[in-house]
């Protein structure tokens, strides 16, 4: 009941404000409402501007699809005998709170609103929390997203300081006139929203929620959540202008890490939903170095630099959030008839859930940023944007680009590495073990239904980017537009933007034709195939004159990526499991390779025991013993009385 | 005009693959002292190859019969974006280096999910081998050609043959070191030896030739196709560096001509005279085509800031 009540709620919230966000997104109009909750602290604006209404999109259609997909997702778990009704308020709070965050202007309501938004998808997460591993990978996930608001509310709070009001609008006046009080506050908020985003070296949260979170939890966490920490980037780079140089090139460069880091050990990955989590932490990268490219677009009077790296940023946002939740649903089917994220004990799925598979592929190939799908067409505007940005006379400027092309296709092809083991592994070949084997029927249509929605949209996106990229001017222009002056020579409006856009349309165009070329060309060939119209004579698979299908013998995830990863041996920590066969008959032998998180191993556990080791020091101090507490509180009132004292 | 280029475009991508393929293996032969096939020899083998009935796995599912179509359509869409014959390509547009590199990048999707379709170790082994190749070969690639289309100042392929000529000094170097670095690349995509060895008869020692151990008739016709037309595409590249921009369009196709027969001959007798190095060296061989092309960015440097 509960449920169809959470499904109303999002859906009337959907058909409600969807038309009014693509207005502004078209139009570029802003909406104003205005709360007054005084007496707290005054009134609070919601505006919904083209930026607000470009994530307002995402998060209205996504979280929808998410919620209806959540049904099948939690079927078992009600057929247990778990209450869902927590978990679906917990969505809906979620869903709506992400929603005020990108339309509040005001630093006292957008801090609140954020607080909810971490709050209620921490509950979202700890849904199995009789699990003790779900329960501390939810605490963890809790500390991180209070390191990153730390650093958020210092920024505010220093702006609002400095201006005398919690409004968004009369920051952008104390910014622009200080440059150095500029690059602190960006730099606070990189900090702060780049944790919510997953930047390396603050993604360490994110391979651990995610897997523990139910899968829908788990898609829009990846999927859209974590996009709120781009928004607040953007959001104070619209207020406040381009930052100095060096924190541009700050943006590019951490970017190329994140990226690199994240599909590095989104390679080595076994359990597929850790797989997923790396891999939104390189697209995070990539969306980042957009938006650096276009920094330094601006910061060398380069506007068409600007304008590609950013729209491809922005786009990219968008495309992300399609695939990956289609992804991270894709491996919700999965898990819920096979009941494990391990890859290696999966196989040959393709056959007893075809549609899973084919969804699954979509979104993969999607992924892999290659032609038809949406990927390509940002992944094309920031190269894109990069190739441009090399005519720019700075020596520093052209190398990091240069590296910034090259690491983007690294991670190109490291993606389809990557994906190729996961589909390949997860559906293709033959059943690795009892869990695969087992699955008789694909999941349910209330499952397949919003993949469907998604892979549509997907393809959508890739066949017409003409179409998609108007929408994108608006946002573009709210986050650069006013920065004319302030360090950038081009004024950006919307005449302007159309002037450089149809310079550029060939290759807009070129892009939309060779996706449709190319389904074309594959339809061609397949009828031609099918006009040949020879015999098929089915066989088993060669193996060297050995007829029988030897299941064991297949190749796993591990050996497929295992050349990859030898070759970049000094950047993981590998663990092994290793059982060796002993007797002259031996009866059992146990392999298995575990990659684990340099920084995790590293850093953050050798901080984490400091830490331990450090607070057991102050144990004594709360012994609970009540003597013990009435000492401290008199001895307390005696030092307050002598203080008053000295001070009086 | 427009049409006779079109058309000759046409024959040049339907039949100058297998020609290619052809004067390779007529070059081994001569060297190995025999008169060897009818350098048409790979056409004909392709024909029969279509004449015959298919034999399909019993493991495999819509993936394996989809891949051949989706790699043949992207090789031979990829070739709209690369200069052929007639010095400029049909799709001539900036970045067009991004959009050629992921039409092959989804034909390489498919040709790795397709062997791990077969549930065949080697297969398995194969595609793994082929990814993590690729993996290496690509960022080196766009570092040549964005350091390359950086120099002449312009984002087309069409612009690369302006550095020979345009660039002085350095001009020559990095084309001469270019032009390795994708010949290099010539031979890890197209699976020559020293890489692997297309001829070989032991399925452990295969990458390329392993990953399409299950495919037949029809499947495996396009697919050797395709292979060998993206052979064809690299070495188009490499013309269009060589080829001064000044020389008039029937001259250019001559060279054009020239220079693919050229390595192909090269490439045979490379074949004859080397062995298949063992596959832990394979990734030093490699990594001699990135140090090109760090090479290639530090003279793009010099040029562009340097005195």
């Amino acid at each position: 009941m509960i449920y169809f009540i959470g499904i109303l709620i999002l859906l009337i919230t959907a058909f409600a404000l969807l038309p009014q966000a693509f207005e502004v997104l078209l139009t570029g109009s802003t909406i104003t409402k205005v709360f007054d909750f005084n007496p707290l602290f005054g009134p609070v604006d919601f505006v919904l501007d083209p930026l607000s209404a470009f994530f307002a999109v995402i998060i209205l259609i996504m979280s929808p699809l998410a919620l209806i997909y959540a049904k099948g997702y939690l079927k078992p778990y009600q057929d247990k005998g778990k209450s869902i009704n927590s978990h679906v308020v917990f969505f809906v709070t979620l869903a709506l709170s992400m929603l005020a965050v990108v339309t509040c202007q005001n630093a006292l309501g957008f801090l609140i609103c954020w607080e909810i938004m971490s709050l209620s998808s921490f509950f979202l997460v700890i849904f199995e929390n009789e699990k003790k591993e779900i329960l501390n990978a939810g605490v963890k996930y809790l500390v991180f997203m209070h390191i990153s608001v730390i650093f958020i509310i210092i920024a505010f709070a220093m702006m609002s300081i400095k201006a005398g009001s919690y409004d968004f609008s009369t920051f952008s006046m104390v910014l622009a006139n200080n440059p150095h009080f500029r690059d602190v506050v960006f730099l606070l908020a990189l900090i702060g929203f780049g944790v919510k985003a997953g930047f390396v070296p603050f993604h360490n949260w994110l391979p651990e929620a995610h897997p523990a979170a139910p899968s829908h939890v788990s898609a829009i966490m990846s999927g859209v959540m974590i996009k709120t920490g781009i928004y607040g980037i953007l959001r104070i780079l619209s207020l406040g202008g381009c930052p100095s140089k060096a924190l541009c090139y700050a943006v590019l460069g951490i970017s190329i890490i994140t990226f690199l880091y994240g599909i590095l050990y989104a390679i080595g990955q076994n359990d597929v939903k850790k797989m997923l989590a790396y891999s939104s932490i390189e697209n995070i990268g990539i969306i980042g170095s957009g938006l650096g490219v276009s920094l330094i677009g601006i910061a060398y009077n380069q506007p068409v630099v600007a304008l590609l790296g950013l729209a491809g940023g922005i786009l990219h946002i968008l495309n992300h959030s399609i695939f990956k939740l289609l992804l991270f649903f894709g491996a919700g089917c999965v898990y819920l008839k096979t009941h494990t994220r391990d890859m290696e004990i999966l196989g040959g799925l393709v056959k007893n859930m075809p549609k899973t598979a084919g969804l699954f592929l979509a979104a993969s190939l999607a992924i892999c940023a290659l032609p038809s799908f949406n990927g390509l067409i940002s992944e094309f505007l920031i190269y894109f944007g990069m190739l441009k940005a090399l005519s720019i006379k700075s020596f520093f400027a052209f190398l990091i680009l240069i590296f910034a092309v090259s690491s983007l296709a690294f991670v190109g092809t490291m993606a389809i590495l990557c994906f190729t083991k996961a589909f390949s592994v997860i559906f293709l070949g033959n059943p690795r073990g009892e869990n695969a084997s087992a699955v008789k029927e694909d999941a349910p249509l209330t499952m397949l239904c919003p993949m469907g929605a998604l892979a549509a949209f997907a393809l959508g996106i890739g066949l017409l980017p003409e179409i998609i990229f108007k929408t994108l001017l608006w946002p573009v222009i709210t986050v650069i537009g006013n920065w004319h002056g302030i360090g950038f020579k081009h004024a950006l409006t919307p005449e302007t933007l159309s002037d450089m856009l149809s310079q550029q349309s060939t290759i807009l165009s070129t892009l939309g034709f060779t996706a449709f070329g190319l389904v074309l060309l594959i339809l061609i060939f397949a009828i031609l195939k099918k006009a040949l119209n020879r015999k098929v004579e089915s066989a088993s698979t060669w193996g060297c004159g050995y007829n029988r299908t030897l299941l064991n013998a297949q190749y796993t995830g591990s050996s497929y990526v295992s050349p990859f990863l030898a070759m970049l041996k000094p950047l993981f920590k590998k663990v092994f499991d290793v059982k060796k066969p002993k007797e002259i008959f031996p009866k059992s032998a146990h392999f298995s390779l575990h990659i684990e998180d340099i920084e995790e191993a590293y850093v953050i556990s050798p901080m984490v025991k400091f830490d331990e080791w450090f607070l057991s020091k102050f144990e004594k101090i709360q012994g609970g013993n009540l003597q013990t507490y009435i000492k401290y509180g008199l001895a307390f009132l005696i030092l307050l009385i002598i203080g008053s004292f000295l001070i009086g | 005009m427009e049409m006779l280029t079109k058309i000759l475009n046409l024959i040049i991508v339907l039949i100058l693959p297998f020609l290619m393929i052809g004067v390779i293996k007529k070059t081994k032969a001569f060297w190995g002292g025999r008169k060897g096939a009818p350098v048409f020899q790979p056409l004909f083998d392709f024909i029969k190859l279509i004449k015959k009935d298919f034999v399909i796995s019993k493991t495999v599912s819509f993936v394996f019969s989809l891949a051949p179509l989706v790699i043949l359509a992207c090789t031979l869409f990829a070739a709209l974006f690369i200069p052929l014959g007639t010095g400029s390509a049909v799709i001539n547009i900036e970045a067009g280096l991004i959009i050629f590199a992921y039409i092959l990048g989804l034909s390489k999707f498919f040709t790795l999910i397709g062997a791990m379709d077969t549930g065949s170790s080697f297969e398995g082994m194969g595609a793994s081998r082929e990814a993590c190749f690729t993996s290496i070969v690509e960022p080196a690639f766009f570092m040549i050609i964005a350091s390359a289309m950086a120099l002449s100042g312009n984002l087309t392929f069409d612009s690369l043959s302006k550095i020979l000529v345009n660039a002085g000094g350095y001009g020559v170097l990095i084309v001469i070191f270019a032009v390795l670095a994708l010949f290099l690349m010539l031979l890890i995509e197209g699976c020559r030896v020293p890489v692997d060895d297309p001829a070989t008869h032991l399925e452990l020692t295969m990458i390329h030739e392993v990953m399409i151990l299950d495919n037949s008739a029809f499947d495996l016709a396009v697919i050797s196709y395709s292979a060998s037309l993206k052979m064809l595409l690299i070495s188009s590249l490499i013309a269009k560096l060589i080829i001064p921009e000044t020389v008039s369009a029937v001259e250019y196709l001559g060279f054009y001509l020239l220079v693919v027969f050229a390595i192909s001959v090269i490439t045979g007798t490379i074949e004859s005279s080397t062995a298949r190095l063992r596959m832990t060296h394979i990734f030093e061989f490699i990594f001699v085509m990135s140090s090109f092309a760090l090479i290639i960015l530090s003279l793009t440097v010099a040029r562009m800031f340097g005195g």
